[in-house]
């Protein structure tokens, strides 16, 4: 039966060769958008490199204070004090460890100028990212406390420093005036990946800024690594907590908040905050924004998709009605409406998922496109499961739709003006 | 005719009803887009007012080991006259962290009359900054060692405010703030707009005041006018010369003109994204357009050929089925245009009127032409019916 149904689906396809073009155009092009669209929400907001722990890590990547009728309102990243006072009490998680925000820099080789991203870091940084060493290793405790001059650098300041195929283990990297010994180079990520990419990593102890200070605001993002995915939301539980007993910071503030966040909740939260808050002073809202986070990026592949289904509808309707004697013919031999409207149906799908075919290749050719220009350094877009269950889920979805009315319109056809047509 | 012709297709509004839908969401996809392209485009002809060409922005972390605040403003005055003084260096100066084309941005409100101002967006600057900046004093004069000894401090303002806050009137030595306000400050320049966000984005109302002692406490950037030769190694020689003065800091240095195209960057990107975006979903509304038409036409056969016989002409025929065409679009694009008038009608956006105007003409314009391509060719197809062909198929 289905079989049948697809030989018709094939043979109508190729009758009207136009209409078949017009309806693949659209559904291909429309899945390949959406495709290429999950993918960098994937490859961004999902970074599998260096994380390579499944979503077990957690930031604290900043402090809220305000005052709740003055109106003050500051926030920042967290302090070293926070981070090795406050936050290294917690029981649960399996490592702390912090980063700083990068700092910018120049350094000149052979009269040519190079920008390097610094990032300071502890030795657990290390541990709980799973950069890829291509050569030397991290910097270990000990290294740090005697404050040696020593640096990791990624991949791609070693071609443009070193050159490409040198070895630069045990070599001097000079930065700010001051020479580096370099212990390991990183499979370099892209800058999306706001909380770690850099392209000199430095131990903590040689940090500019001093450590002493008591502020609860600093420069640092504070790491947390859950034992287990399942074990998340008691780190977060056990953080609050923690952080209910941490003083008021500064007299001008009456209230303060952190958050031990998954990486893409650290952005949703920081948009749902935005959109006003409560109070006169529209202190900071409660609340990780995930939710209207997805609700606003279903929104926008809808109203995205909107256009070209309504398109499919008006051109399935058309080719429906053309059917208009095969419908009366079929009728008239006792056919319901049901295995009728089952029929159109099938048929609507079939060419939608052959428009899939057409749009994953089309979003690979894109992809590999986009991965070649380098458009975001580093970041490289793939075609994952996910996203392609995605593109699967969507082409479903496309061909119900854009089947359902013109198959319900064709069903209420009488059968006389069928035939007689 | 035309009354006929639009009874006729009243009549069969439940059967067009989705092309209908079709051209008001096209419509709006187009307003969007042109009234973006209109902005940036308005925006791209006004002159810069910046000599960003040959600017280096320097930035540094603030050491800040130097105690009292005389000693420090000494610290960097010195290091300031050893700057300029290089071979290749034309002038420096010191500015507030909100140079050009980066985005931040700090704003302030400002008493004058009786009226307050507020949202203008605040600089401080030195003696030097606006011949390191090159722009244009339209009024007036730069901060200078005059001010040294002014009984109220001196601010400088653009165009934009001046026109704002003063109208046609004398902005020249007027004071800021009210009578009893203790920091009155006087006007003693008034600078051509520049567009501080880039190329597409407005100039907005803006002032400088000068920077005191206070102010270098948290010093973080330099700009060092450079001569047009300037090259690698002497970008290597101010940066040893920094890093040496100031041990304790990062420094690091960037071109303006290179801040420049990527702040253009950040605001072209979305907008060549929505338009690959708008482009494709009107290509596919034109080819459903044009395959429902073709249709229509192949299913009324017998109608044309009927005219056709009774000795309507083939271009009549056609041009029949394009006016048919341009009433269907006139009910999306009527649909539109009353969803469109709202936002400038509510002042949805901070745009002017006249950008919304121009816009809906286009969008108007473009609605026309797309949907009179797409009833060319089944138009032509019709025209070429022999009427006895089709009242034979009949």
């Amino acid at each position: 039966m289905l079989r049948n149904y697809l030989k018709i689906a094939m043979a109508v396809l190729k009758r009207r060769k136009f209409f078949t073009f017009i309806s693949l155009f659209g559904i291909s092009l429309t899945l390949a958008v959406l495709m290429v669209a999950t993918a960098f929400e994937d490859g961004v907001l999902h970074p599998t490199y260096p994380d390579d722990k499944g979503g077990r890590i957690l930031y604290v990547n900043s402090i809220h204070k305000w005052h709740q009728t003055k109106g003050f309102l500051t926030n920042g990243a967290a302090s070293f004090f926070f981070i090795t006072h406050y936050m290294s009490t917690l029981k649960t998680p399996a490592l702390i460890g912090f980063v700083s925000n990068h700092t910018g820099t120049n350094t000149y080789v052979n009269g040519r100028k190079l920008s390097l991203r610094i990032r300071f870091t502890d030795q657990h940084f290390w541990d709980i990212l799973g950069y890829d060493f291509l050569e030397g290793k991290p910097y270990d405790k000990t290294l740090i406390d005697n404050g040696g001059k020593v640096a990791v650098i990624s991949e791609a300041t070693k071609e443009a420093y070193f050159g490409k195929d040198k070895p630069s283990v045990g070599k001097y990297i000079e930065a700010d005036n001051v020479q580096y010994q370099v212990i390991g180079v990183v499979r370099s990520d892209p800058n999306t990946n706001i909380f770690s990419s850099a392209d000199i990593y430095l131990p903590y102890s040689l940090s500019k800024v001093s450590l002493d200070s008591k502020d609860l605001l600093g420069d640092y993002t504070g790491m947390i690594l859950a034992p287990s995915r399942a074990a998340i939301p008691k780190v977060q539980q056990e953080f609050k907590e923690m952080f209910a007993r941490v003083p008021v910071d500064g007299k001008d503030y009456d209230h303060q908040a952190a958050y031990a966040d998954p990486f893409l909740v650290t952005f949703t939260r920081q948009l749902y905050e935005g959109f006003g808050g409560e109070g006169p002073y529209r202190n900071p809202r409660e609340g990780t924004g995930l939710t209207y986070f997805y609700l606003g990026a279903a929104l926008l592949a809808f109203l995205f998709m909107l256009l070209p289904t309504l398109n499919l509808i008006s051109i399935n309707t058309t080719r429906i009605m053309e059917r208009s004697s095969e419908i009366g013919v079929r009728k008239a031999f006792g056919a319901s409406s049901a295995t009728l409207v089952v029929q159109f149906i099938v048929e609507n799908v079939f060419l939608t998922l052959l428009g899939g075919l057409i749009g994953v290749a089309l979003s690979l050719l894109a992809l590999a496109l986009i991965n070649h220009s380098q458009v975001v350094p580093d970041l490289h877009l793939t075609l994952n499961l996910t996203v392609l269950t995605c593109g699967l889920g969507l082409c479903l979805f496309f061909g119900l739709l854009s089947g359902v009315y013109p198959a319900w319109r064709m069903s209420r056809l009488n059968v006389v003006t069928a035939l007689k047509s | 005719m035309l009354q006929h012709l639009f009874a006729l297709m009243w009549n069969k509004k439940k059967q067009h009803a989705l092309l209908v839908i079709e051209i008001f969401f096209s419509f709006m996809v187009i307003f969007a887009l042109a009234t973006m392209g209109v902005y940036f485009y308005k925006n791209y002809r006004q002159p810069l007012g910046l000599a960003d060409k040959n600017v280096w922005n320097v930035s540094f972390t603030n050491g800040g080991n130097v105690a009292s605040a005389d000693s420090l403003a000494q610290f960097y005055h010195n290091l300031q006259l050893t700057v300029a003084s290089m071979p290749g260096v034309e002038d420096a100066c010191y500015s507030s962290f909100n140079i050009p084309f980066i985005n931040a941005m700090s704003s302030t409100g400002m008493l004058i009359g009786n009226t307050s101002h507020q949202g203008i967006y605040y600089f401080q600057a030195d003696d030097h900054y606006n011949n390191v900046l090159g722009m244009t004093l339209l009024e007036g004069r730069w901060f200078g060692k005059e001010d040294d000894a002014a009984a109220h401090p001196p601010v400088i303002i653009n165009e934009a405010l001046r026109k704002t806050a003063f109208g046609n009137g004398p902005a020249l030595g007027q004071l800021t703030g009210s009578d009893k306000d203790q920091n009155r400050m006087r006007v003693i320049g008034v600078l051509a707009d520049a567009k501080w966000a880039g190329d597409y984005m407005p100039p907005h109302i803006s002032m400088w005041t000068r920077i005191d002692t206070a102010f270098y406490h948290g010093v973080n950037i330099m700009l060092v006018r450079v001569s047009p030769d300037a090259d690698a190694n002497l970008e290597a020689n101010l940066y040893k010369t920094l890093s040496n003065a100031m041990k304790n800091a990062n420094v690091s240095i960037g071109h303006l003109d290179d801040t420049r195209d990527s702040i253009d960057v950040q605001y072209l990107m979305p907008a060549i994204i929505f338009m690959i975006i708008a482009a494709f979903l009107v290509i596919n509304v034109a080819f459903g357009l044009f395959g429902v038409l073709w249709y229509n036409i192949n299913k009324r056969k017998s109608e044309i050929g009927l005219r056709r016989a009774v000795g309507a002409s083939g271009w009549s025929v056609s041009r029949q089925l394009w006016v048919e065409t341009l009433i269907l679009a006139t009910f999306g694009v009527v649909i539109g245009l009353f969803f469109a008038i709202q936002f400038p009608l509510l002042h949805v956006f901070d745009m002017s009127t006249g950008v919304y105007i121009a816009a809906l003409i286009f969008t108007i314009l473009f609605m026309y032409v797309l949907v009179t391509i797409c009833s060319l060719y089944p138009g032509r197809q019709a025209a070429s019916i022999f009427p006895a062909e089709a009242l034979h198929e009949d």
